[in-house]
């Protein structure tokens, strides 16, 4: 027989299978050394994917960083976190983390009290210092391949770093660190308690509204360094008192924790899973030597399938981290029908060559197509636009054939060179039949059951179909990587309290920009241009009139030549305007200028007549002597003052004064325009009412800030120097306290929030949640809030930052697994119909799968359980797994109505050995992944969880349903194969 | 050893003989070329602001300078360009003696506002450019350690660092000051682990009146890739400016000097 062919030559070359087994072994494995490890939940998008391309143009654009956030809070001081020792240590630190670089033995060092300081990064554990050595996690990695500090110094906010403008108490503005030093007494620490909170951009952000913490975020050059920067932060602060609690969080870091443990879930899951499989075996099959066949067809499988990703050069992601746990339960699953066949039929043959014989043939079809079907499940998911997905299906797909391969040749190998014949033969009987019997009289129950009850049967299955539609439509889409911890892990504790006191941890970015840029035209400016000052100046004033004819010369010389440089056109256009100036107020300018330049102390009526004597025109002299002397007897610097603004009084508007007016007017760009930033402010005080949003920040706030310090007046009431919070009132006024803070002590800073040209502008939005659902609703509401609420000029939005780019891909997901699900679950149909050469089959095999994910993803949609990446990731493996039992199930059926001439006889037989074999699968299998239940990540919690009940579900569905369905179906089914 | 203190001194005679200074007289000279020549003096300067993305912020100031005294300066800064800064006006009042600070003030004409400002860290950018006040200002010699670390034909290396290094950003610089005018050309920063943060250069010297003078200066900040160009322009000395131009009443009023 053809398909015999390589499992005889297995059973006649024994030792050439091993061999060559060996060397694959050895060939994959020693590709191991090679492993790259890949955290990053951002690489399930494509690098060319558009929102990431965006994400990263806006983080260049604004030069913004991922940090990783360490919150600081004190409960038990009076005045909260803004305690002397506190804010001691806070400021120790951040001293710390700038000083840290690598000293001569390349290890990190920070200067702790002007001395060299080397922390002890490494875990207290052995065990865990074992595991970071074996997957070459080094903690004391904190420099970049030139030896500098992965910690972006200048942009770190902590109070002794961040810009703060404030009343000196003077009279004078200061523009300072929040922090310039640590405070020396409880006033000082209030001060920088007082200064934090009328600042609106780090009240929320930098120190919580309610005082009691403090949350420092550490930019960093890339996210994966957050797990060492994190850790590094730990050991910096671990003698601090307990009433300063240190809590790390953040994105990068959630993610790079998740991939650091992701590590020692492999190295302790997979094992310990592999480790339930045994024992389950060795209680069905009580033979040691019998089922170490199974335990190394999934241990090769996995070892050349992870070998074989490291090999082609991909990274080890969360997704293929998974490629163990899902192998081992499938490997095993075909060998385990193998032996479970062979240990029943091996005392009719008493021959194990013959027995491998009669029992592969047997089983040949329906391994080759549950194999099949699983690997056409599994490498459907290369359909999705995720690449680590496409990487993972298809590697599981090369995995299942490769165990496909293994159990038809390793597995009678082993047997013929390992199994003693003595062992076989030594078989009680009794011992046999004993452990049958206990499984195999529910099983004929079961039989019973199906056969007599099949409808009762058929109407529980539709009921159960009718609700989990139900559940299904509740089905809530929805990932947070932040909750792929558990509820008592520290990142979750640290997400929970550091949210419970500031805006929020999640970060995302919404960007504002014009949809098109406003160019004007020369001849449209000059247009401006006059129109403005026609409303500025009243009719018939001294010189509009020739400002007017100058203008119109422009015009026409802007019209002539078509392309004019502007600059030198308005630069000409200045010096004429500076011109008529002097023409109208060179006069009183003259004169005025005479009067600025004496010595205050010593004016008095003669000195303002010296100094003016032969300037400007009698007439104008004349008037001004005229109007000093009406002053009485006064001299000095009052004398001056008044003569000044005598001369100021008399002085015409500038035009030069107003064309700039104008020009500054005309020219500004979207975000020095006073309507478009009190816009962005109503943007924000809408953002504010959304759920799950803590804060935003923009450019006009820190605008607005600025605005009130540079206005203040301490003399001044308080409404009065409170009306100055406020956006100034034109762009000029706008341009000029901007760059108050472009010139701050931390350079650049404001750069974060609008772009070096004011064209565009920043949002920095916090949220509470990392919901995928949230940050969706918050994208959603906005759009609608702007379509309602349009800006003065039309705007195009951006979202960016890591939190919306997690709803991106999620959605691609979602979308990529629904699309790879229904083309495999069409393949599988089309294989399954021509396996039994029968569209009903093929139909009838599709069954209990179908039951099966339609009652999962109503389980979970009724228990309110997430639809997240490791559930969505399921739905390829049920379409696999389940449909390996109905294979079975359905060709035994076949072949034993055949051989007994009924299926009311065969149905007996069914639910004896093949039933039997099928039932050891599904326990093996359901039980074997309940340790995954007590992996402290979620993903792995819901796969063993999943697993387990996909197993019990399809096998229920299976030896009921199929059967009753059957039953019911019998005269089609078997009349046709006559 | 009193043999060697001798020679030690004999071959320092030797060296000024020969016209080699010494570090300090370095440093003197090249802070009375680069911040003092003549008594006062008037200059535009056309400031280009280029960041990373190549995007251009261009400003266009007129500043004019006095020495009042014993180190002590006034700087009168009048921006004329773009529009939205037209008329705005910085005054500082240089102090060089220790203990004492420098007063500044600013006036803002759109908000119609006239403001002291604290004395504070002279290490912050002038108008967002990528030259901070101590640059356009002068910076104490006190404040750093001076060190040659090499003299070529042209030019004398000179390594300085902070004698508080606290107070500022870097960890030390390197300057290169030219022998023949004792102008500093290049000045680079570095932080702790030696990673160069910031290059001031004088592009281009000319001789005006009698005086090497900067007409083309370059700062570049490499955290951020951003460069900023300062080209100068109607560069004149010994203008007979009076004091009183840079006052607080000269805020609102500029002076001639420095409108026309």
């Amino acid at each position: 027989m053809k398909r015999l062919k390589m499992t005889l030559f297995s059973t006649r070359y024994p030792w050439l299978i091993v061999a060559l087994t060996l060397l694959g072994v050895v060939f994959f494995g020693a590709q191991f050394p090679k492993v790259k490890f890949d955290n990053d939940p951002e690489n399930m998008l494509a690098r060319d994917e558009h929102v990431r391309v965006f994400h990263n143009e806006v983080k260049e654009r604004y030069r913004l960083y991922d940090f990783v956030i360490a919150g600081v809070v004190n409960t038990a001081d009076e005045d909260g976190i803004f305690n002397v020792g506190s804010l001691r240590r806070i400021d120790a630190l951040t001293r710390e983390l700038i000083s840290l670089r690598e000293n001569a033995d390349g290890l990190p060092e920070v200067i702790r009290n002007g001395k060299p300081f080397v922390p002890d990064l490494q875990p207290a554990s052995a065990w865990k210092r074992m595991l970071a050595h074996v997957f070459g996690n080094d903690v004391n990695n904190l420099f970049d391949e030139a030896g500098h500090s992965v910690i972006i110094n200048g942009e770190i906010i902590s109070p002794g770093v961040v810009d703060n403008i404030r009343q000196d108490g003077q009279g004078q503005l200061a523009i300072e660190y929040l922090m310039e030093h640590a405070p020396a007494n409880r006033e000082e620490a209030l001060v920088v308690k007082h200064d934090a909170m009328n600042n609106p951009l780090y009240k929320g952000t930098l120190v919580s509204e309610d005082g009691q913490a403090i949350a420092l975020y550490i930019p960093i050059v890339a996210k994966t360094y957050s797990y060492n920067v994190a850790n590094l932060v730990e050991k910096l602060t671990e003698e601090w008192p307990e009433s300063d609690q240190i809590y790390i969080t953040g994105q990068p870091v959630a993610q790079d924790t998740f991939g650091v443990e992701m590590l020692v879930q492999m190295a302790s899951s997979a094992p310990l899973a592999g480790l339930a499989i045994f024992l389950l075996l060795l209680f069905f099959f009580r033979r040691i030597s019998l089922i170490v066949a199974p335990m190394i067809v999934a241990v090769v499988s996995v070892v050349c399938t992870m070998g074989l990703l490291i090999g082609l050069g991909y990274d080890v992601h969360i997704m293929s981290s998974m490629i163990a746990i899902f192998l081992m339960p499938i490997s095993v699953a075909d060998s385990v029908h193998i032996l479970s066949e062979f240990f029943d039929v091996y005392p009719r043959f008493r021959d194990k060559a013959e027995t491998i014989k009669h029992v592969v043939s047997h089983l040949f079809k329906p391994m080759l197509y549950t194999s099949l079907t699983t690997i056409a499940g599994f490498a459907s998911l290369a359909t999705t636009p995720i690449p680590p997905v496409r990487v993972f299906g298809l590697h599981v797909a090369f995995g299942v054939a490769l165990a496909w391969v293994l159990t038809m040749t390793l597995v009678p190998a082993y047997i013929m060179l390992f199994v003693r014949t003595k062992t076989l033969n030594a078989l009680k009987p009794e011992e046999h039949k004993e452990h049958r019997g206990m499984l195999s009289r529910r099983l004929a129950a079961v039989g019973t059951l199906s056969y007599r009850r099949w409808k009762t049967i058929l109407f529980i299955t539709v009921a159960v179909i009718v609700v989990s539609i139900y559940g299904i439509s509740h089905i809530r889409v929805n990932d947070n990587p932040v909750k792929w911890f558990t509820k008592n892990h520290r990142i979750r504790v640290a997400d929970q309290v550091l949210n419970s006191h500031f805006g929020g941890t999640y970060t995302a970015y919404l960007t504002l920009k014009p949809a098109s840029a406003d160019v004007m035209n020369l001849s449209r400016k000059l247009t401006a241009i006059r129109d403005r000052i026609r409303t500025r100046m009243e009719k018939g004033t001294e010189g509009t009139q020739e400002f007017e004819a100058i203008l119109d010369g422009f015009m026409t010389r802007s019209g002539k030549s078509g392309q004019v440089d502007e600059k030198v056109f308005f630069s000409d256009l200045t010096v004429r305007v500076e011109a008529l100036d002097a023409q109208i107020n060179g006069v009183w300018l003259t004169l005025g200028d005479a009067i600025n330049y004496l010595d205050p102390d010593k004016v008095t009526l003669p000195s303002i007549m010296q100094a003016v004597q032969g300037k400007g025109d009698v007439k104008e002299r004349q008037q001004l002597i005229k109007a000093l002397e009406s002053l009485g007897d006064i001299s000095g610097a009052v004398l001056q003052e008044r003569a000044l603004e005598f001369v100021d009084k008399k002085t015409k508007t500038s035009f030069l004064s107003l064309l700039n007016e104008a020009l500054a007017e005309i020219n500004a760009p979207a975000f020095k325009q006073p309507q478009n930033l009190a816009w962005v402010e109503r943007l924000q005080e809408f953002l504010k009412t959304v759920p799950k949003i803590g804060k935003t920040s923009s450019a006009a706030d820190a605008l607005k800030k600025a605005s009130f310090e540079l206005n203040y007046d301490a003399d001044a009431d308080l409404q009065r120097n409170n009306s100055f919070y406020s956006i100034p009132q034109t762009p000029s006024a706008v341009a000029q306290v901007f760059v108050q803070l472009e010139g701050m002590k931390k350079k650049d800073s404001l750069f974060h929030l609008v772009t070096r040209d004011y064209g565009e502008v920043n949002l920095w939005v916090q949220l509470k949640s990392g919901d995928n659902t949230d940050m969706q609703s918050v994208v959603e509401m906005t759009k609608a809030w702007i379509h309602d609420n349009p800006a003065p000029m039309k705007m195009e939005t951006g979202w960016a930052g890591l939190t919306y780019l997690n709803v991106v891909w999620q959605e691609k997901m979602v979308a990529g697994m629904l699309n790879a699900l229904f083309s495999s679950f069409v393949v599988v149909l089309i294989m399954m119909v021509i396996l039994f050469r029968s569209v009903l089959f093929g139909v009838l095999a599709m069954i209990p799968l179908s039951v099966t994910i339609t009652f999962i993803y109503g389980l979970i949609g009724l228990v309110g359980k997430d639809y997240d990446m490791p559930v969505a990731v399921l739905s390829s493996l049920t379409l696999g797994l389940s449909v390996d039992f109905a294979i079975h199930f359905l060709e035994r059926a076949r072949e034993m109505t055949a051989t007994t001439g009924s299926w009311k006889k065969a149905i007996e037989k069914m639910f004896q050995e093949p039933a039997m074999a099928i039932s050891r699968n599904a326990i093996i299998i359901s039980v074997g992944f309940t340790p995954l239940l007590f992996a402290p990540l979620v993903p792995y919690k819901t796969v063993g969880f999943f697993l387990a009940t996909i197993m019990a579900v399809s096998w229920l569905a299976t030896l009921f349903i199929l059967a009753a369905l059957i039953t019911g179906l019998q005269k089609y089914l078997f009349n046709k194969e006559k | 050893m009193k043999r060697i203190t001798v020679l030690i001194a004999a071959a320092g005679l030797a060296c000024n003989l020969l016209g080699e200074l010494s570090v300090a007289e370095i440093v003197e000279r090249a802070n009375q070329a680069s911040y003092y020549a003549g008594d006062d003096g008037s200059a535009d300067v056309t400031m280009t602001i280029t960041d990373k993305g190549g995007s251009v912020r261009t400003r266009e100031f007129r500043v004019l300078r006095m020495n009042t005294g014993q180190g002590t300066q006034k700087f009168y800064v009048y921006f004329k360009k773009p529009a939205d800064l037209y008329k705005q006006v910085y005054l500082v009042w240089k102090e060089v003696k220790e203990g004492k600070d420098d007063s500044r003030w600013m006036w803002l004409p759109a908000l119609n506002l006239k403001r002291s400002i604290a004395p504070g860290d002279k290490r912050i950018s002038f108008v967002g450019s990528d030259f901070v006040y101590e640059d356009v200002s002068g910076r104490s010699l006190k404040e750093d350690k001076h060190e040659l670390v090499e003299t070529t034909d042209e030019q004398y290396v000179l390594k300085n660092t902070p004698v508080n290094p606290e107070s500022v950003e870097f960890a030390s610089y390197t300057v290169w000051i030219d022998k023949q005018t004792m102008l500093p050309r290049k000045a680079e920063y570095y932080d702790k682990s030696g990673k160069l943060l910031r290059t001031v250069e004088a592009v281009k010297v000319e001789t005006i009146q009698g005086f090497p003078t900067v007409i083309e200066s370059v700062a570049k900040d490499l955290n951020s890739g951003s460069t900023t160009v300062n080209t100068y322009s109607a560069i004149k000395y010994n203008i007979g400016l009076n004091e009183r131009i840079f006052t607080e009443r000269f805020l609102r009023r500029p002076p001639r000097e420095a409108v026309r």
